[in-house]
């Protein structure tokens, strides 16, 4: 009996160590998992911040465009293209001012060099002017761009956010 | 005393696989970290000349690519209906019997709005073998507020307008997207007077090579 309960423990053990070999942590989740493959923007980090109650303060919030695109800045050259912008829904207890973007490098497509551009590339950062109130909150956002690479250009989409504010 | 050495021995066995599975786990976020420190895109300079160079032979070569073409070369282009920008209804299988262009393009395309002046001078150039295009917007439009509707209806009238497009111009691209596999743009089918799919490209493609596939649906199906 006693070896059979000794058995069942080395399974039971060697089941949890293969376990966590198999196993993929949350923030490693596969591509194909993920419902936000299709994005071409990612949101970085921070995923969590701790401020201080009642006062503005500015969180910078950092974005990866996939390599190879390109996304129009927050003040394109031209009326027709799609600006990027930032869409927060502001929770109780939480104040946002302001989000400024960065300026736009200047880009133009090799077959018209004529047509002047402004986009960000690589990674780009927002600053949130955020005035919270005592206790934790879930700022949930959305950035709305539209990416194109050297020779097409993509439908608008709409990159998921959120950033935990904890406040003292 | 021998049980004693066969549970030690498990639990040494176990405790290794776990440190194993943490080496595991810790090597490959390292990757994923320096992955993501990689090298970023790199801008074509703003200067003109420089640009026009350095671009020029690496669209000729993706354009040569089949990732620059569609699934639906050498099938039957789907039918579809839609409306123009004053309202009519247009069904691709009225212009059977004529060499036909749909470009897909959008006001926020760039790269369509450097095919376009092609598309117009090619229009003219070969009207007089029936050559026919169509301008299908993927512009967003709001069907369920009119008022905002109108004003994007009116947006894509200007910006053709302003384009010179002497072709004519259908909207909602959105509501054929699934039939033509539509995910980037341009995209532009070139279809015989069978109204068979003989040639598509994705993404600006080089002048001669739009050229090349309009004279491919004008002789396609000629005899027949």
């Amino acid at each position: 009996m006693r070896r059979l309960r000794s058995a069942l423990g080395f399974v039971c053990l060697l089941a949890a160590a293969l376990t966590s070999i198999a196993q993929k942590l949350p923030w490693q989740s596969s591509d194909s998992s993920n419902p936000n493959s299709s994005q071409q923007v990612r949101y970085l980090y921070p995923q969590q911040v701790t401020l201080q109650a009642g006062k503005s303060q500015t969180v910078d919030l950092h974005f990866r465009i996939e390599n190879g695109l390109h996304i129009n800045s927050h003040t394109p050259l031209q009326k027709s293209l799609i600006r990027t912008q930032l869409m927060v829904a502001e929770p109780q207890g939480v104040n946002i001012s302001a989000v400024d973007f960065p300026p736009g490098s200047d880009y133009a497509f090799p077959a018209d060099p004529t047509q002047k551009l402004s986009v960000y590339s690589g990674e780009f950062v927002l600053k949130m002017h955020i005035t919270p109130q005592s206790g934790d909150h879930l700022v949930q956002a959305s950035l709305r761009y539209q990416a194109c690479d050297m020779h097409t250009c993509f439908p608008p989409r709409n990159a998921p956010m959120a950033v935990d504010v904890i406040a003292h | 005393m021998r049980r004693n050495v066969i549970v030690l021995t498990a639990m040494v066995v176990a405790l290794a696989l776990m440190i194993a599975a943490g080496i595991m786990n810790y090597l490959e976020r390292r990757s994923q970290r320096s992955a993501l420190k990689g090298p970023q895109m790199t801008l074509v300079p703003d200067d003109g000349t420089a640009a026009a160079g350095a671009g020029s032979p690496a669209m000729a070569d993706e354009t040569a690519d089949d990732a620059n073409t569609t699934p639906l070369n050498g099938k039957p282009a789907p039918n579809f209906t839609l409306e123009d920008l004053n309202g009519k209804k247009v069904s691709l299988a009225s212009f059977k019997g004529r060499p036909l262009v749909v470009d897909f393009w959008a006001t926020w395309c760039a790269p369509c709005k450097v095919e376009i002046p092609w598309f117009e001078k090619l229009h003219d150039q070969y009207a007089g073998q029936g050559l026919e295009i169509l301008g299908v917007s993927a512009d967003d439009l709001d069907k369920d507020d009119p008022a905002k509707m109108f004003t994007e209806k009116r947006d894509i009238a200007d910006f053709a307008t302003k384009m010179h497009m002497n072709y004519p111009i259908l909207i909602d691209a959105e509501a054929v997207e699934d039939l033509y596999k539509l995910d980037a743009f341009p995209t532009t089918f070139f279809i015989d007077r069978t109204g068979k799919i003989v040639a598509s490209t994705v993404g600006l493609t080089p002048r001669d090579v739009i050229e090349a596939d309009i004279k491919k649906a004008i002789g396609a199906g000629a005899s027949s």
